[in-house]
């Protein structure tokens, strides 16, 4: 991805769609995702936070990530082989900010 | 290594990247007075993205943030403590700071 300042941002990328029902529909769209700097920090933890956790949390991340905000459907034509094509739909991102990080992956 | 930030810099709104930053806390146990103290702390902006995809759950994301990578861990005695509290206090000091992934195994992971 380019640079880009802080705050989180809308940004085109290409994706290549390949249906394979029958193998040979595809086509490449220009869709949109969310891409940015947002503000994040880590410090000492509370004596609180350090007590809930049996004294293992020494340190508090506080953080926000960029984030899709709203997503929209559109429909694409996939060409297939010969005049054949067929319609689907892909999703892109509509709008962006700096919210919730996903931390599932411990 | 990733530069140590100055505090009263403007560039500040405009930094991308996770450093090193100057950070005051006061460091407090039940039992003894507070002690303000001064250490290094992490701070920063992390490049993350959210992308759509054609599978569920329909979006991809890279979340980072900005965290710990080199710990030093230093300990200070807290004054005023009552006589059966152990007066001292011990904290992470930052060496270096990276963005990564919030590790649940020594942080507190805490966003909004």
């Amino acid at each position: 991805y380019e640079a880009l300042g802080p705050g989180c941002h809308l940004h085109p990328f290409n994706v290549t769609i390949k249906s394979d029902r029958r193998g040979t529909c595809r086509g490449t769209f220009v869709v949109h995702a969310c891409v940015g700097y947002c503000e994040s920090s880590a410090f000492p933890s509370k004596y609180s936070v350090l007590l809930a956790s049996n004294f293992k949390h020494n340190i508090t991340s506080v953080s926000q990530c960029c984030t899709i905000s709203k997503m929209q459907k559109v429909k694409v034509r996939l060409q297939c082989g010969g005049s054949r094509r067929e319609d689907i739909e892909i999703f892109t991102a509509k709008s962006c900010q700096c919210d919730m990080c996903r931390l599932s992956r411990y | 290594q990733p530069p140590f930030l100055l505090v009263s810099s403007i560039q500040l709104h405009t930094f991308t990247g996770c450093a090193v930053r100057e950070f005051t806390f006061i460091a407090k146990k039940p039992g003894c007075r507070g002690l303000r103290v001064k250490t290094d702390a992490c701070w920063g902006r992390c490049e993350t993205w959210e992308k759509p995809v054609l599978d569920p759950p329909y979006i991809e994301a890279h979340h980072r943030l900005c965290t710990y990578n080199k710990t030093r861990y230093v300990s200070v005695k807290l004054p005023g403590c009552r006589a059966h509290v152990n007066p001292i206090f011990t904290f992470p000091v930052a060496i270096s700071c990276e963005c990564s992934m919030c590790s649940t195994e020594n942080t507190e992971c805490e966003t909004f």
